[in-house]
């Protein structure tokens, strides 16, 4: 089995637990890393989605500390509390898709440095729409909180997408151009910096 | 002699400007810290100017437009947290302030700002500007990281010596002049990107536009390895490079060059790439060395 068959593997047997696996993982240090991290990834989601929430009494004493020290006011409307009353039950989607969108980067990150042989047959393609995640929904709170930049997040939202299309159809033209997927992964950083804009604290 | 209308006129001038004068009030705030201080300004509407301080010292000069907007401030340790509050019924206007801030050299500065401008200048502690519209300038700045985000800002680096220098723009243009470290990287999707200087020694220099253009003047003492490639727009090198004996993209004439320019054993990697845009090397002339 070499790095590509064992990329490919891991989509059916995540854990790397059959001999074939297990004997490359052996030989081959950036195989083995790459394992590492997933499962690493893999246990934090878990950990993650077993994690209690503490009681409502915790976050009251924690905004009465934060009021009384000055901290947090009541005039000021947060973005925060604003994506939770808006998707109630479904606010954790939000750091879902961040979690997403950073372990598709670390995801990418990995398979550019493997072997030349490996990259000229690697051949899987990332699948992500762009047009999934919640533009909408970004662009309705802007409008909420901050309508006189509406325009300019729609333009840039509007460039950004665009820019994942091209680089996606560049990565579907050139699945072994590493160079492509960089360009992709770039787009994709892109688009998540525009979410990490909206939500700055400076935007009035 | 005036007309009655001018003199009507120029009387609703003078009290308007008045009125702006006098809402306008100035607030100076100090605070001792240690060294490697760290300090944080949020500021929605307005400026703000960082300079270095003789000692160890944080002095805020704030002009604040009017009683809609006032400063929060929190010193804890040896940070200082400033912000900018906005009352009710502040809008752009009303809710500016503009701030110089003096830190000590070695001081960490983190600057948010949505719009108007951000500017640092003769630090060597870190510098971590962000906003939506904020015009970006840093300026002589040496042994530091400096990390700029914004949307569709301009962003002008001058004089960054053995910087670490990561910039993300979406539409802003990015202009960077004598820009030198072990590492600088300038993502964007359809600013231009600007690069004027020598790429340093041994750094590695990764431009890159989605579909904007990239321009790159280096002077005839440059070191560089250089790769540049542009996916669906045109390259043009007017500078001699030997070329490499084998690159692991395909050198589509127009489309893609690489090779080393002076000294191979001192030279920097420097990575040009655009999809749409068009990329350009070129030898900075004679009167400008």
């Amino acid at each position: 089995m070499n790095c590509v068959e064992l990329q490919q593997s891991l989509a059916e047997v995540e854990d790397a637990s059959t001999e074939e696996q297990r004997s490359h993982l052996r030989t081959c240090p950036v195989c083995s890393a790459l394992v590492k991290e997933l499962n690493l990834i893999v246990s934090a989601a878990v950990d993650l989605r077993c994690a209690d929430e503490p009681s409502p009494r915790v976050w009251n004493s924690i905004e009465a500390a934060l009021r009384r020290e000055g901290l947090i006011r009541p005039s000021r409307t947060s973005l925060i509390p604003s994506f939770s009353s808006r998707w109630g039950a479904l606010a954790w989607l939000v750091p879902a898709v961040a979690t997403l969108l950073l372990c598709f980067a670390i995801y990418l990150r990995h398979t550019s440095p493997i072997t030349e042989t490996a990259r000229q047959t690697f051949v899987s393609t990332p699948a992500v729409n762009a047009a999934d995640l919640n533009d909408e929904d970004l662009l309705q709170e802007i409008a909420d909180n901050s309508p006189a930049v509406k325009t300019q997040f729609e333009e840039n939202l509007r460039q950004v997408n665009q820019s994942i299309r091209d680089a996606q159809s560049w990565v579907d033209e050139s699945p072994n151009d590493a160079e492509a997927r960089r360009l992709l992964m770039d787009a994709y950083q892109q688009k998540s910096m525009l979410f990490d804009l909206a939500m700055d604290r400076s935007l009035p | 002699m005036l007309s009655n209308r001018t003199t009507k006129l120029l009387t609703i001038g003078l009290l308007v400007a008045a009125g702006t004068l006098i809402a306008e009030t100035k607030k100076d705030l100090h605070f001792n810290v240690g060294p490697k201080a760290g300090v944080s300004i949020i500021n929605p509407y307005g400026s703000i100017s960082v300079k270095p301080s003789p000692g160890n010292t944080v002095v805020v000069n704030a002009v604040l437009r009017s009683d809609k907007v006032e400063i929060d401030n929190t010193q804890t340790g040896n940070r200082v947290d400033i912000q900018s509050h906005l009352l009710s019924g502040a809008d752009p206007d009303s809710g500016r302030v503009d701030y110089v801030v003096y830190v000590p050299a070695d001081a960490s500065v983190t600057l948010h700002c949505s719009t108007g401008s951000l500017e640092a200048e003769k630090l060597h502690g870190d510098v971590t500007l962000e906003g939506a519209g904020a015009a970006v300038d840093v300026h002589d700045v040496s042994d530091a990281h400096v990390h700029v985000k914004t949307m569709n800002g301009a962003v002008t680096l001058d004089n960054i010596q053995n910087g670490h220098v990561e910039v993300d723009s979406v539409s802003g243009d990015v202009t960077m002049r004598s820009v030198t470290g072990p590492l600088i990287q300038v993502v964007s999707t359809s600013g231009k990107i600007n690069y004027i200087g020598d790429f340093g020694s041994s750094g590695e220099y990764r431009l890159t536009s989605h579909s904007g253009d990239i321009d790159a003047v280096i002077p005839e003492w440059t070191s560089a390895d250089v790769s540049a490639r542009s996916v669906r727009g045109e390259v043009h090198d007017d500078i001699p490079l030997q070329p490499k004996s084998h690159t692991w993209f395909s050198m589509d004439k127009g489309r893609a060059f690489a090779g080393t320019v002076g000294r191979v054993a001192v030279s920097s990697t420097v990575v040009l790439r655009t999809f749409s845009g068009r990329i350009h090397l070129r030898k900075r002339p004679e009167k400008q060395q």
